[in-house]
């Protein structure tokens, strides 16, 4: 029953939309029966026919408009209409060309800015991580009671690992890991490859199940074992062709070993893993607390809530702190949602830009609010007619709705258009630590969302504007000549509120473009402690056990140096552990005789770094005091040390350090004496304050060793260089891998942050100054064509063409004054968000502020200059001879 | 404007199905007997009679016939559906237990 009433209405409405002549011709006859039932009723009453027709004709009260409304009251209309008014809008664009091509661009450009933005946060922060239930991986992390959080902060240490496992309930697997790029040789040419040392449960806590071979098996993962290693789907393919019998093959990594398994595609956790192997802790060294060298992941119970776990860590790690006070007290650990903890640091900054962006579609709405509104003006004749033919106001306003809503959709496929390569372009400037930027593409979500803003924006832009058309005067529109369509002063108005509020906004947008700029520029001014210019870094490994390597690995680079100095245009060579700006090793340090117990737990920090002699020289890191390390500082000699000016101010209180011992158990607590002081190097990044440093002779310390840093000052471009210094090396060793960058690149890696933050708000403030240009042009434009009448008349009557020009561009300043009013105020309320990202930048910076004041004030200028100039020169007999 | 201000809101769906439940009329002759049924009380404007006839028909409550009148005209001819009536029971029911409560109220007596 229900059916068969449910199938007649569709049969109705579909019939009313494909049948519309037949319906029509229905509900005509209908009506004539209606009207003649009424006639022949009146006339039996004692009318005349005239009188009973007219009658009949105003009982019903505009037959076209009842029929409309049947019509509407099928709601078949809805559809039908739409595709009319699709017509008529299509029909209406076509006629204004240069007025659509203009509404469509500013659009797209909003859309697509938008649009490519959102890609990139959908992708990083939005997208489920592709792991089985995603929701149930966490991270466990360290929290110290006062240490400054960052990666390496969070880190744990196994034994503590351990008891949580032991004394936890929360989670279903638990594993520690940790990834570095390590010396990889498989099949004969060595290379570098990111590396996961992975504890047994690792695979379990993802999901991840090998696609060919299988995981480690429970003798794999015990301690001392080596021999098994799993690689990632794209190693497979680029090392083994995707062949099945690379299963077994032999790989040289951190060990021989032979591989049992290949994971799936896309997983490359952490960071772009290819190889994991077991995490092999020697049994017989028990490992410290201290050492919180892991990162731990767990995949929680089904039931468990994040908070839960949180509560029965927080618990466990309390215990843990009674029970071992000097390595744990104060130590707390935080359970996070993986996703969370990803993008923990990226969120901020790019939520800030998607507000940024969003600022300019509003900007682009207001601009084309205004057009629109214009246009309503000049079509009020056309309006009036259609109303006066019986087209109802819901109806007029649909229609005009629908002409904004194709502006929109075609704007919208334009700038889904630019968001396919801005979004790839965005990905080309992002910093790199951006996580899953690869994965950032034009999806499903993607062209929802741009489908949900062309909406908004049809619905922002259009509404008001059609609302105001819907107004019109029938009657005193049509009486009015159609050689001049009238401006109302009402659409003026509120087309000066549009041009207030964009003046408003691009103020708030440049304001914050400037700090950010000022800010980045602030953080390229700090002085970096060396000369990264014409600096080229080759990395190498010497792979192999370290008691084999390194003596291998000091002839290696003994005679890479001694060779690579000689070569034609190299000034200076050197070779380091961490080149500035690649923060490695740092540990405690005491100054003097030690006493009998040291307490190493209150020891200072201090980053530790072993060098090549000549490396300060060729990095440009000033000798203060002393001399350098040189190759009298051999292996059997007593230990010696350079240190920084920091390290110096904090712990020499009378600056005299030379000839004093130093401490750091790097891998002796041999103590060193001190021989020189050089600069400070600004190793953490440039928005830290140096750290106090120990440079130590590469030739007396055999612990990491094996991997250094050749740096070389070259008279050209350093790339040129990598050439030969890659021959040179292959000479010495056919095993030993290398990288090269340049320093120039490595100082500008780490500030890629805030550049990219400045770019795009550059970007998006251009753009935001070009849109508020055109709306205060546009509106002081018409506000000329609107008053010419007046403006002769003045001229007519003596004023002179300089005051009809400073009349007209007082208005266009005033509206720009408001709105810059409006917009600072704003800035000043909104960028105190941005104290987090502002390097010795004052959220209210005064000279940004009276830069963007003056900046917006000679742009409103320029805008209205030149309708102004056109009211000037209104010649009064022409405009009298039209009237 | 010219709707039944003077009609409860939402009555005239009712009186325009208990019409047609009687048996299937053309519009002119329901706004006929709705005249002489309420003693002219009730009365329709011809303007409003369709629109409000057309949405009965898309509710499928009433459906429609072209037939040839007494006089030899065509002309459509409403009648009321299986669901129409279930509507009619339940407007009908609603409208009695609204004029009852009205009806209990303004009957007060004062004191």
């Amino acid at each position: 029953m229900f059916e068969s009433r449910s199938v007649r209405r569709l049969f109705l409405r579909l019939r009313s939309v494909f049948r519309r002549s037949s319906v029509d011709r229905e509900l005509d006859e209908e009506f004539e029966f209606h009207i003649e039932q009424r006639i022949t009723f009146e006339i039996r009453r004692g009318l005349s026919p005239e009188q009973a027709r007219a009658v009949a004709l105003r009982a019903m009260d505009g037959i076209e408009q009842r029929k409309e409304e049947c019509r509407d009251m099928r709601r078949v209309n809805y559809i039908a209409d739409m595709f009319q008014d699709l017509r008529y809008a299509g029909r209406a664009l076509h006629r204004s060309p240069g007025f659509a091509a203009l509404a469509i661009f500013i659009l797209a450009l909003g859309i697509g800015a938008n649009t490519a933005v959102f890609t990139v946060v959908n992708a990083v922060l939005l997208k489920p991580l592709s792991y089985r239930e995603p929701d149930r991986i966490v991270t466990l992390s360290d929290s110290t009671a006062g240490k400054v959080s960052t990666a390496i902060s969070k880190q744990i240490s196994i034994p503590d690992f351990d008891d949580w496992r032991a004394q936890s309930s929360s989670f279903e697997s638990m594993a520690y890991y940790n990834a570095r790029e390590v010396a990889v040789l498989a099949g004969s040419s060595a290379e570098y490859a990111r590396v996961a040392p992975v504890s047994s449960e690792f695979f379990r806590v993802f999901g991840v199940e090998p696609i060919v071979g299988r995981q480690f098996t429970i003798d794999e993962t015990k301690p001392g074992t080596t021999g098994a290693v799993m690689i990632s789907y794209a190693y497979w393919q680029s090392h083994y062709g995707g062949d099945p019998r690379a299963l077994g093959r032999t790989v040289r990594v951190l060990g021989v070993r032979s591989i049992v398994g290949i994971l799936p595609p896309g997983f490359r956790f952490p960071d772009d893993t290819d190889l994991w192997v077991p995490i092999a802790v020697t049994g017989a060294a028990p490992q410290s607390r201290s050492a919180q060298n892991f990162r731990a992941v767990a995949r929680l119970k089904p039931t468990v809530s994040v908070e839960q776990a949180q509560t029965e860590m927080t618990v466990i790690a309390r215990r843990l702190a009674q029970t071992y006070p000097a390595s744990n007290s104060g130590r707390g650990v935080i359970v996070a949602r993986m996703q969370d903890e990803m993008v923990g640091d990226v969120k901020a900054s790019l939520y800030l830009l998607l507000s940024a962006v969003g600022v300019v579609l509003l900007l682009a709405c207001a601009n084309t609010a205004t057009l629109l509104l214009g246009k309503a003006t000049a079509r009020a004749r056309e309006v009036a007619v259609r109303s006066a033919l019986g087209a109802g106001r819901r109806r007029i306003v649909r229609q005009l709705i629908t002409e904004g809503l194709l502006l929109a959709l075609i704007a919208g496929a334009a700038g889904l258009l630019l968001a396919f390569w801005g979004s790839k372009a965005l990905v080309a400037v992002a910093p790199g630590n951006l996580p899953r930027l690869a994965d950032a593409r034009i999806d499903r979500w993607v062209l929802v969302f741009t489908l949900g803003v062309s909406m908004l924006t049809n619905l922002l832009c259009a509404v008001v504007p059609a609302l105001y058309a819907s107004h019109v005067d029938v009657s005193e529109t049509l009486k009015q000549s159609a050689a001049r369509p009238s401006g109302r002063s009402g659409t003026i108005r509120v087309r000066r509120a549009l041009v207030i509020a964009e003046v408003a906004l691009a103020a708030l947008l440049v304001c914050t473009a400037g700090l950010v700029t000022k800010s980045f520029l602030m953080l390229t001014d700090v002085p970096l402690g060396f000369r990264p210019e014409n600096v080229l870094v080759m990395r190498a490994t010497m792979p192999g056990a370290p008691a084999v390597a390194f003596p291998r690995a000091r002839q290696f680079f003994r005679d890479v140096l001694s060779e690579a100095a000689a070569l034609p245009g190299v000034v200076a060579t050197g070779a380091t552990m961490a080149p500035p700006g690649s923060l490695d090793s740092t540990g405690g340090y005491l100054v003097g005789p030690l006493p009998e117990k040291p307490d190493w737990t209150r020891a200072p920090s201090v980053v530790l770094s072993i060098v090549a002699p000549g490396t300060f020289n060729a990095l440009g890191v000033p000798l203060k005091e002393g001399r350098d390390f040189n190759d009298g500082d051999a292996a059997e000699r007593p230990f010696v040390a350079v240190v920084n000016e920091t390290l110096v101010r904090q712990a020499f209180p009378d600056r005299n350090a030379i000839g004093r011992m130093i401490h750091c158990p790097f891998d002796s607590f041999q103590g060193m004496t001190i021989v020189g002081v050089v600069g400070d190097v600004r190793q953490r990044g440039l928005d830290r304050d140096p750290m106090p440093e120990c440079y130590m002779p590469y030739t007396q310390h055999a612990f990491n060793g094996v991997t250094l840093s050749v740096v070389a000052r070259t008279t050209g471009d350093p790339n040129a260089f990598a050439e030969s210094f890659r021959r040179l090396a292959r000479e010495k060793s056919p095993e030993v891998p290398m990288k090269f960058t340049t320093m120039e690149q490595s100082v500008s890696q780490g500030v890629a942050a805030p550049r990219f933050r400045a770019l795009l708000f550059g970007i998006f403030a251009g753009l935001a100054i070009c849109l508020a240009m055109a709306g205060i042009y546009g509106v002081m434009a018409s506000a000329v064509g609107q008053r010419s009448n007046e403006l002769g008349i003045r001229i007519a009557l003596g004023a002179t063409a300089g005051s009809v020009l400073r009349r007209i561009l007082t208005e266009g300043l005033l509206l720009t004054a408001v709105g810059l009013g409006l917009g600072l105020a704003a800035a000043v309320a909104g960028t105190r968000l941005l104290t987090s990202v502002l390097f010795r930048v004052q959220p209210t910076d005064s000279i940004v502020y009276l830069g963007v004041a003056i900046l917006i004030g000679t742009i409103a200028l320029a805008a209205s200059y030149i309708p102004a100039r056109r009211a000037s020169r209104i010649d009064p007999l022409i405009l009298l001879r039209q009237e | 404007m010219t709707r039944p201000a003077d009609l409860v809101q939402g009555t005239l769906d009712l009186l325009l199905l208990k019409i047609v439940a009687l048996e299937p009329l053309h519009a002119w002759a329901i706004s006929q007997r709705l005249k002489l049924v309420s003693s002219d009380v009730l009365q329709v404007s011809d303007g409003s009679l369709y629109p409000a006839l057309h949405k009965l028909e898309q509710e499928g409550w009433v459906k429609a016939e072209w037939k040839v009148t007494e006089n030899g005209r065509r002309a459509k001819f409403y009648s009321l559906t299986r669901a129409g009536r279930r509507a009619l029971e339940r407007e009908t029911a609603i409208w009695e237990r609204l004029a009852g409560a009205i009806s209990l109220v303004v009957r007060l007596t004062e004191v």
